[in-house]
């Protein structure tokens, strides 16, 4: 399903997963319109980051202030989808929906920008998940039924 | 020392606990109104004292928008400043921290803090449930739990300074023993523990296994405290708390995020999970007082998981940066001859009941010798750390039986 920013139609990026009120605050859950775009590129499988056109730092998706000179003329920029494991964990216990795939790794991934994303990250038959393990993108539906962004360790 | 050190006292202190099983089954309100109650009376003052009330956040169990007012009401109070201080965990310390900023002013004579939660006994609390601090767009859908939120420092800290699994156990063995001496910690009849025990513990989240893990205190406790200036607690008080010191600092919870911080401290030069606020408002506190941590005769940490125990030994300068484990193996934190350290069982054995000023009781009754559990001889100084969301938001506190010179 696509973006329909502007045309005044709320988007639905949860294909048709009913967003819980309460425990996941409905308003934080769906995209803001300071991160609709991302979602987008995550519909057309791609990685997007702010970036600051007056000094060109990149960002969290998230930003709407660069923090580096404060402007607010940030906009999408494509990552490379390249990055390496900063800290992961790799969970056993869990709740909801996520009990089907235990044990599963989270962590953090930098990516070659030097832009820092929480993720899950996805070990190889052959390759563990661990620190500075060089990983790359990819999209896959997880256990709620969201498309997302996650990180494949890299054979190599 | 800043002219803050010394300026002000805790003149009265209340703390109410109601159990899992407890025949009458008590509200946060209830508690924390009881609380406030005893604190006021242990203080000798009248409702019409108070300037300024400042609670906590909200507990989660009686989720109301400005907490405060309802206790306002429940008291009948009429404060100059009613307000809510946040700042997760660590908001308890920060309330006292700013009333003694308006007490030194001159604007109150009298400031009442007050906190608590009572979740266990109303909320089903969701096993591993991070929506509480995680961010619910760019981290929940990934399925992160508390403990695997907390794993991910654990898991950078062993892999930066080399710490086995064993040196993060034996923190947990240690306070388990304090735990064994007070009455009202969570594991108090559980017997002691071993290494061995922590490290074949069932797996929760890598690299924390269970017994890395506290438990939430089974129950819901609330504490008040009764803050005034030095001059007005030496007329009206036999035996005052001086507030020798006092830090804080506070970064965003979701950790995601937090690596996007750059250029201040706790991450100056890089962003890191590894070094905290709590090391900004130790040393803010330790200047304030104009002491170093080798005064310190007694601390409380809120580390909920035990690496998080030694990380926060090097964060209040016991030991050095990445010295934890080594600090804690070598006997620094034992039960017999270390610091005394998490005196009542800490969070992992006594229990975790969100944010409190429990632990600054505890500091408080140390220093005046009358301490629910294991007494501590000769505390004069006392360290008490408050932290919330996954080490995001410190504050740190010294406190001393008579004015720090
Ligand atoms: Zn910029």
């Amino acid at each position: 399903m696509s973006n329909e920013m502007g045309t005044g139609k709320a988007m639905d990026w949860s294909r048709g997963v009913v967003l819980r009120a309460g425990e996941k605050s409905l308003g934080l859950y769906q995209p803001s319109p300071e991160t609709t775009g991302y979602w987008q590129g995550v519909d057309r499988h791609e990685l997007l980051l702010k970036e600051c056109r007056d000094c060109a730092a990149l960002h969290h998706p998230r930003r709407i202030v660069c923090s580096e000179c404060q402007s607010t003329n940030l906009a999408w920029k494509r990552a490379s989808g390249e990055g390496v494991v900063y800290t992961f964990s790799e969970v056993h216990r869990t709740a909801g929906a996520f009990g089907v795939s235990v044990p599963y790794v989270v962590g953090i991934v930098r990516l070659a920008e030097g832009v820092h994303l929480f993720s899950r990250i996805i070990p190889t038959a052959t390759r563990k998940v661990a620190i500075d393990v060089p990983v790359s993108v990819d999209f896959r539906v997880l256990e709620e039924g969201y498309l997302l962004p996650v990180f494949v360790v890299r054979e190599n | 020392m800043h002219k803050l050190a010394n300026s002000c006292a805790i003149v009265g202190m209340g703390r109410t606990i109601c159990k899992k099983g407890d025949p009458d089954k008590k509200s946060p309100l209830q508690l924390i109104a009881e609380a406030a109650a005893i604190a006021m009376k242990e203080a000798g003052i009248k409702r019409s004292q108070v300037g300024a009330l400042f609670t906590a956040r909200t507990p989660r169990a009686y989720m109301t928008l400005q907490f405060n007012q309802s206790l306002l009401n429940e008291l009948k109070l009429a404060p100059m400043f009613s307000s809510e201080i946040t700042a997760h965990g660590a908001g308890a310390l920060g309330a006292i921290e700013l009333a003694v900023s308006l007490l030194d002013s001159g604007l109150i004579d009298y400031a009442l803090c007050a906190t608590g939660e009572a979740s266990p006994l109303w909320i089903e609390m969701v096993e591993g449930s991070a929506n509480w601090e995680a961010d619910l767009q760019f981290e929940a859908p990934y399925g992160p739990t508390t403990p695997s939120i907390y794993a991910l420092f654990a898991q950078r800290y062993m892999h930066e300074y080399g710490i086995p699994p064993e040196q993060m156990a034996k923190v947990a063995v240690e306070n388990r023993l304090w735990a064994l001496d007070h009455p009202h910690a969570a594991m108090r009849k559980k017997g002691p523990i071993t290494v061995d025990d922590v490290l074949s513990s069932k797996m929760i989240a890598s690299p924390l296994r269970l017994l890395d893990c506290a438990p939430w205190f089974p129950g819901g406790i609330a504490s008040a405290a009764v803050i005034t200036r030095a001059d007005v607690a030496r007329s009206t008080c036999e035996k005052p708390t001086y507030i020798a010191g006092f830090g804080q600092s506070s970064l965003h919870e979701w950790i995601g995020e937090r690596m996007g911080l750059t250029g201040i401290e706790p991450a100056m030069h890089a962003p890191n999970l590894l070094r905290t606020g709590a090391s900004v408002a130790a040393k803010q506190a330790y200047q304030m007082a104009g002491v170093s941590p080798k005064d310190v005769d007694i601390a409380e940490t809120s580390a909920p998981f035990t690496f998080a125990n030694l990380l926060m030994l090097e964060e209040f300068g016991f030991c050095g940066v990445g010295e934890g484990g080594s600090f804690v193996a070598s006997g620094g934190v034992d039960y017999n001859g270390g610091l005394p350290f998490n005196t009542t069982g800490g969070y992992l054995s006594f229990g975790q009941s969100g944010q409190g000023l429990y632990l600054l009781k505890e500091v408080v009754d140390q220093i005046h010798g009358r301490a629910e559990g294991r007494p501590v001889p000769n505390v004069k100084l006392g360290l008490v750390h408050g932290h919330g969301g996954p080490l995001a938001c410190h504050s740190v506190m010294l406190v001393s039986g008579e004015p720090v010179q």
